[in-house]
């Protein structure tokens, strides 16, 4: 089954990965009694996804460093998480928190959203032959900050326009312009 | 070609235009190649986008998670407890101490000539299950269950309230991953998978067992 819940939209529940989500709730409230051998275990089976969360929001520069910080935060907010959520759920959330709170420090600021169409274009119109195989990855990552943050945000991690809205400080209609112009660009690295 | 719709394809794509303007696009794109082939490749580019993959970091980042957290190696833990630490003379104190009170019982139980209760030893290591299989019934696993239990209800007294709760609320969790496993077992016996969770989660309830035993008694 798909969830549909906004920010989990990629993970899907059948009866061994609820078995796994309640180990994984053990796991949560024996770390936060101070397991590290339990948090470890929540660190493997997380670590894939909060880098590569982070490596398409910031790109690979800083990618370990904030990837580590989301842990490090988890693992100092371990007591917050209820269960009420898969954990998978609370860390995902908590690393978006973490990346966004690092964009000041980053110099990805709010004027940033006002990314030009033309910076846009510039990503969309290198049609030489060897862009056209380009990674769709790598494609993401040449997006301007605003409109590439918007794409990870909606198209990959499942998030609603009103809920990126406020995690970025910016309107509605914004996210909606930029999630389109993020598309336009990325459409000619499609594989053909 | 651009026209007036195509910044509306992302809106009709996602279900967020209103009812007329949705019917307005789709009378458009009936008449427009342009549309459709670029409605047709943001399709594409939303479901390429759900398709990726996650990859971990080229290099293991534990090491220095677990080096920021305060776990100095790999499989050392945070310390749960109080420390505790004796100068010389208050550990050759502690010393007679006991040999004094072995002895007094020792002869106590010479002259009565009854055998009393041996007490749990609450920070002894009970015979570990950690490397053995676990599985639902099994009479060792029970019978450890209920000795660590009781130690921890004999301790249960010297505990503060919020350390009980959290001790319980994990022990529930704990029970209630069991009691899913044991059930998707009863389905499908033969999965390994779930065998492993069902053993993984019994440790687990040992070792949170064996830890507020520990508490428990050291705080005695």
């Amino acid at each position: 089954m798909e969830l549909t819940t906004p920010g989990v939209a990629t993970l899907r529940r059948d009866p061994d990965q609820r078995a796994l989500g309640d180990a994984e709730t053990a796991d949560a409230a024996l770390a936060a009694s101070g397991d590290g051998r339990a948090f470890e275990r929540l660190y493997r089976a997380h670590v894939a996804r909060v880098h590569s969360l982070v490596r398409r929001m910031v790109g690979p520069d800083h990618a370990d460093d904030i990837a580590q910080d989301v842990f490090v935060r988890a693992w100092t907010k371990l007591a917050t998480f209820r269960g009420e959520a898969a954990f998978g759920t609370w860390l995902h959330r908590l690393a978006v928190n973490v990346i966004l709170a690092r964009r000041t420090t980053l110099g990805t600021e709010r004027s940033r959203y006002a990314d030009s169409a033309d910076s846009l274009d510039g990503v969309a119109g290198r049609p030489a032959a060897p862009e056209l195989s380009m990674d769709f990855e790598e494609a993401i990552g040449r997006l301007p900050d605003g409109a590439r943050q918007v794409f990870v945000l909606h198209d990959i991690e499942g998030y609603r326009h009103e809920e990126i809205a406020d995690m970025l400080g910016i309107v509605s209609g914004t996210s909606k312009s930029q999630l389109h112009h993020a598309r336009m660009a990325l459409r000619r690295h499609l594989e053909r | 070609m651009k026209d007036q719709w195509t910044d509306r394809l992302s809106e009709y794509l996602d279900g967020e235009l209103t009812g007329p303007e949705r019917t307005a696009l789709e009378a458009h794109l009936a008449s427009c190649d342009g549309c459709r082939t670029t409605l047709d490749e943001l399709r594409r580019v939303v479901t390429n986008a759900r398709a990726l993959d996650d990859r971990p970091p080229t290099a293991d980042l534990w090491p220095a998670v677990a080096a920021r957290i305060g776990l100095s190696s790999r499989f050392k833990a945070r310390p749960m407890v109080r420390r505790f630490s004796f100068t010389v003379p208050e550990v050759a104190a502690a010393s007679v101490v006991l040999a004094l009170l072995s002895g007094g019982a020792a002869w106590l139980i010479g002259r009565r000539g009854t055998v009393p209760t041996p007490p749990v030893l609450v920070s002894e290591r009970a015979p570990a299950l950690l490397n053995a299989p676990a599985y639902p019934g099994d009479a060792r696993f029970d019978a450890q269950v209920a000795d660590l239990e009781r130690a921890v209800a004999r301790g249960r007294g010297r505990l503060d309230t919020a350390t009980v709760r959290v001790i319980e609320r994990n022990l529930r969790i704990i029970d209630r991953a069991i009691r899913s496993a044991q059930s998707a077992l009863a389905a499908d016996p033969a999965n390994s998978y779930l065998n492993l969770h069902l053993a993984q989660e019994m440790r687990r309830k040992l070792e949170l067992l064996r830890q507020a035993a520990t508490l428990a008694g050291a705080r005695s």
